[in-house]
Formats: structure tokens, sequence, C-alpha cells
């Protein structure tokens, strides 16, 4: 079987953050009053691809690189190291109308749909500012497009001529995607999109990326740190610790079969209505600072497996299985995996049912 | 004669605003005992914090508790003085925030902060009020106390800081503890950290929790007993086994549906229509009517509370008792 190319590939991404430093500053550090500000290892060599038509899955704890990750393949940021390419070309190396085809057919939708909405404008200009400004539709036909994709996004096309603090939470996170849509692109990047909604809220716009996936062949970039609704939506999910990928896995496999202690380790601290009593707590410790990450395997210090290879040498990504990868020095460098850590609904259903 | 730890009925916290009267907290009713922890569970705006808030006469004006009892150990809280109440509350009742930056002085030693409060209820000396801050803060885990109770909250990371807030709330030993969504904010390893915390703190010590939370899961796996608010009212409370397993009102379903975990990959998820309704303006009788699949003419009055003291619902047509995945 001949895999087709990928739609986006990043390969050894590297990204580095350093603080500005001001005069003062320089000459203190001159003369040894002041230390050289610290580097934050956002992305430390992370190699990512996402074939036409997938949902990936990013899962992380904070400050493990996924939205710095999500960025990075959007072209908002300059890499320090690596490459990401979209359809075979290098994203950095694109220029003029090429370049800013591909920032087009690459959206992003955020967390807070209140800060990335401008408060002074309509949802009419926010959602149609972009397609006039690109030439995309004609002035005259600016508002039927955006009453077209209130009606997409489920927002009654009534309501075109408020502004965004006279919707809910729910409905504004469905003016930030009917604005990503409106741009036709392919790809979208969700950065944590549904992560402040309520419950019910949240179910709503799970659908509505759901459907949109299908209606208009979407591949979608899910950055989360919540493996429940992962789960639910992605093909294939990839988890990162501290700057690097430790596992990547279809997604079944992952919560069948993961290998990562780490990965295990958030499987079983998601909480779950179908565990009552439950003890918490399997992974001891902090998340490290990105600043100063431990050497070797970056989880060694909160890993109940550490061994001393893991203090010094880095495991690198290793392919345990069919599209299965993994980072850990554990059994020859295939990670471990643990049995029965997360039975599927199925699986309990037959449990119940007196099957298993 | 048997006296509960906290007893709250037919609350009401009403914020008179220009627009009109938003009806916050209306008609709540609780029961908490030594050793329980309540889940108190609802959406952005059903009315949870604000409950909360009332226990502890926290809720600032155009907001006011305009009805209700609130009784503590037995004590009529709301005909307490404003001394008294401040004598209990950080001593005997205690809130740990959602932001525990609420808590804390950004420009105090977190040593200085602890101290202060052991001192602001008991008269002791300085050393002890500090053996007693340093003892609090290895309950909740932080490693090396001894040096960390020097250190500025900057110093901590998010999830260190909230155990600092949760060590401030334990240093009189309190019999109550009110926590509005502490573990929100924070990464799951973390929250389970913390969670595993509170709840051996609470078996050892005795104390009630009342934990005020959107998450059933977490709800689910820590607390004993479960209150469901919407629009103000608790709808549906009982054992965490009853109201999660077997839940008979229809928002209380419709939330357990719409859980990612609960559904399967592929189908839609099982969601709510419609959002909830705006404080000001709330529907005639059952809140949730709008809503619901089973709503009647029947709805249009509004729904009393049905069933025992430990089990009951506001709902003119409750679902039947099925099993889980039914």
């Amino acid at each position: 079987m001949t895999d087709a190319q990928p739609m986006i590939e990043a390969a050894g991404v590297i990204k580095n953050f350093r603080r500005k430093t001001d005069l003062a500053e320089r000459i203190a550090m001159r003369v040894g009053l002041a230390q050289e500000p610290g580097t934050v290892h956002a992305l430390d060599d992370v190699s990512l691809s996402i074939r036409r038509g997938e949902v990936v899955g990013l899962v992380g704890e904070s400050g493990c690189g996924k939205s710095t990750f999500g960025r990075a393949v959007a072209g908002m940021l300059p890499l320090t190291g690596g490459v990401v390419r979209r359809n075979g070309q290098d994203i950095a190396k694109l220029k003029g109308a090429e370049a800013r085809a591909m920032r087009l057919a690459t959206q992003i939708i955020f967390q807070d749909p209140m800060s990335s909405l401008n408060p002074r404008k309509k949802v009419l200009e926010i959602i149609g500012e972009a397609p006039r400004l690109h030439g995309l539709v004609a002035r005259g036909g600016v508002r039927n497009l955006v009453e077209g994709l209130m009606d997409q996004v489920g927002l009654d096309p009534a309501m075109i001529n408020r502004y965004p603090h006279q919707f809910s939470g729910g409905q504004r996170q469905r003016i930030g995607i009917a604005r990503a849509l409106a741009v036709n692109p392919d790809f979208l990047i969700c950065d944590e999109s549904i992560a402040a909604l309520d419950v019910s809220i949240q179910a709503q716009v799970i659908n509505l990326l759901v459907r949109l996936r299908q209606d208009l062949s979407l591949t979608l970039l899910f950055i989360s740190h919540d493996l429940s609704v992962v789960r639910y939506i992605s093909d294939r999910v990839v988890i990162m610790y501290l700057g690097r990928v430790v596992e990547s896995a279809p997604t079944d496999r992952v919560f069948a079969a993961a290998r990562h202690p780490y990965t295990q380790a958030l499987l079983e601290e998601i909480p779950r209505i179908d565990r009552r009593g439950h003890r918490f707590s399997s992974v001891k410790g902090e998340i490290p600072s990105p600043m100063n990450p431990p050497g070797g395997c970056h989880f060694h210090p909160r890993c109940p497996l550490a061994m001393d290879r893991c203090r010094v040498e880095r495991p690198m990504l290793k392919q345990a299985g069919r599209d299965h990868a993994v980072a850990c020095h554990l059994d020859g460098g295939f990670g471990r995996p643990k049995p029965t850590l997360f039975p599927t609904q199925s699986t309990l259903q037959a449990a119940e049912s007196g099957l298993l | 004669m048997s006296e509960h730890l906290l007893e709250v009925r037919g609350l009401r916290t009403w914020f008179e605003t220009p627009k009109g009267t938003v009806k916050a907290v209306d008609g709540v009713d609780l029961t908490l005992n030594r050793g329980e922890i309540l889940g108190l569970v609802g959406e952005s705006g059903s009315g949870k914090s604000i409950t909360g808030f009332s226990l502890l006469g926290l809720v600032d004006p155009p907001g006011k508790v305009v009805e209700g009892d609130i009784r503590f150990q037995g004590e009529d809280l709301r005909a307490a003085s404003a001394r008294r109440q401040r004598a209990l509350r950080g001593n005997r009742i205690a809130m740990i925030f959602q932001d525990p930056m609420m808590t804390l002085n950004p420009v105090l030693r977190i040593g200085t902060q602890m101290i202060e409060t052991v001192q602001a209820h008991e008269k002791v000396s300085k050393s002890e009020a500090r053996r007693r801050a340093r003892d609090a803060l290895g309950m909740v885990g932080i490693p090396h106390p001894e040096e960390r109770i020097d250190a500025y909250p900057h110093e901590f990371s998010g999830g260190m800081r909230q155990r600092v807030a949760i060590a401030i709330a334990l240093l009189h030993k309190p019999d109550l503890i009110i926590a509005d969504e502490p573990t929100t904010a924070l990464d799951v390893t973390i929250q389970s950290q913390i969670l595993s915390e509170v709840q051996s703190l609470t078996r050892d010590l005795g104390m009630g929790l009342i934990w005020i939370s959107h998450d059933l899961g977490v709800v689910g796996q820590l607390a004993n007993k479960v209150a469901v608010m919407y629009a103000g009212r608790i709808v549906e409370r009982g054992a965490v086994d009853d109201v999660l397993d077997r839940p008979r009102h229809p928002y209380t379903r419709g939330l357990l549906d719409s859980l990612p975990m609960e559904n399967d990959r592929g189908q839609p998820l099982r969601q709510i229509p419609g959002n909830a309704p705006p404080p000001l303006n709330r529907p005639e009788g059952c809140p949730f009517r709008p809503r619901c699949a089973r709503a009647s003419e029947a709805c249009l009055a509004e729904p009393a509370e049905t069933g025992t003291a430990a089990r009951a619902w506001r709902c003119f047509h409750p679902l039947e008792q099925t099993g889980v995945f039914a």
C-alpha cells in the first residue's frame, strides 16, 4: 500500500523562545551582574505528518508545546530548526500568491472566542472581512456569503448585525468557526476550541465540527488537553510532553494499548463517571519547566518505571506497530503496554452482559 | 435528635440590577454531614458558585440573601452578627477558590500570610503559628515545607499555589470546606494529585466538603452525594450512584449523555438542544422546559421537589429507573 503524500509534514521542528533583553540588561550581563535570559525549548525536534482528510488529536498538559506546534504548522512562527511542508512544499520558502494561498487554506479556531473576535465589529464584518479583502467574493455578495456561513454553523442569519457580546459562549465559538470557514480552508487547527464551553454546549460544538469535517472534507489538527474529547473526534492521537512527541497511534490503539508510561498516566487520570471512589493520582511530581527540562527522557523524574538509561539518554520515536510510534526505553525501545488500562464502551457492555 | 453539619433550606440570593432582579439562587436546599463530600454540579450561570458564597455570607451588593435558612451545626448563620460570622469564616468554615491568587497576596511570603491566618482566630505565639503553617503545607503534599514556607506565591507553579490555598483553608481544621472549582484550571495529572489529597483529608479529619464543579467526571469519582443545579435551583439530588447511574431529571440525563466518554465514536454526540435561559428572562414554570424533550403543558407550572430527604428531583415527567447504558 502506497501512502499518498501527507498534507502536512513537520520534520524535526525546533522552536526556542528567548526573552529579549534591553540595553541596561545587556550592560549588566557584560559586567556579570545579570544572567543571560534562559531559553524555552517549546518544540524539541518534533516530527509529525497529517494525511489529507485525517483528524489528528494533539494532546498534552500546559507547557508541552502543543499550541506552539499549531502555530508553527500554520506558518505563524519562524522556526528555530526543521521544516514544515504542506503538500510537499516548505511553507517557509513560499512567496507571494502561493504563500497567501497557503495561509488562507489553513485556519485556526482559538480557545477564547471573546478575545479572538473584535468586540466593535458586527458579525457581518467579522465573518465577511477576510473573504472580501482577499477578493473571494464580490462586495455585493458578502452579506449572502455570511448568511450562508451562519446557517452552516447553526447561527440564525437574522443576527447578522449583532456584536459578539450579544451572543452566548457557544454561539461565539460558532462565529469563530464561521470566520475560519469563510476563506474556504482545507485544513483547520482547533486550539482548545471547546475547552471553555459548558458540557452541553461543548457537545453541540463537537457535533458541528464533526459534521463540517464531513461536509467540507476538512483535515483537522485538534489540539486539546482533554483526552475524552480527543478520543471522540480524532482518527489518530499524538501525545506531547515538554516539547517532544512521546507517543503517536490510531485512536483506538492509544486507548487500548498505549505503550508510554506518560500516556498511560494521562488515560488513568481522565475523570470518568463510571468510576466511583477512585483512588486518584498515579503520577507524582510537577511538570518541569520547559526552561530547564530534565535530561534524558523528560518524563523520567515522574515515571514509575524509570531506569538509569532514562536519565541520560533521550529515547527516540520508534515504530512499535503499524502506525504506532513511541519514545520510551522500556522493553528495547518499544515502551510497555499496560493491560486493560482503558475498557471501552463495547468491552464494558460485554462485561455487563456476562460475555467477558 | 440528629444534627447535620450544614442544613440549608429555601436559600434565595437575588441581585437587584437596573434591568430587573436576577434570581441567581432561587430556593436551594442542602444537607451535609461530617465526612461527606457533596458535589454541587451545574453549568455556568446555574448559581452554584453564588450558593457557595451565600453560605459564607460573602455575597456583595447588589446581591443579597433575601430568604432562607442556613444552619451550621444548628446555629442560624443568617441571624449571626458580623462579628460572629467573621469568627466562623476561615476558622470553622473555609473556602477554596478557583483561582488561588484570589486567596494569596502576591507581595507577602506565604508563611507570613499563613501565620496571619492562624493568629486571626487563635492566640498563639508566632513560632507556634509558623509550625502549624509548616505542618499544613506538608499535609497537602508540598515538598520541603520548611524552606518553601518562605517563598512568595509567584515562586510556586499553579498546582502548588492551589495546594497552598488548600493548606490555608485547612489551618484551623475547619468543620466545613466549600471548594469552588479549585482544580478546573489545572492539568489532569496535577488535578488528580489534589483530588487525592482532598479525598483523604476529608476522610481523616472528618470534615464536610462541598465541591462545586461543572465536571461530572470529577464529582463522580470524588463525592458521596450530588446535587445538580439548573437556573438557580437544585433539580436533582441524591447519592452519587443514584444520580449518575439512575438519573430521574431529563437535564441530568442530558448532561451525562453529552459527555464524550459516554458516546461511541462515529455517532453524533447526544446533545441538549439550545442554551441555558438568560437569568433575567427565565421561562415560566420549569426552566428546563424549552430544552426538554419530555416537556408538556404541565411543565408551565413550577415543579415541586418530589422524593425523599436523601433522593429528590423537580420534574413532572421524571425518567424511569433504568441502568447506566439503557
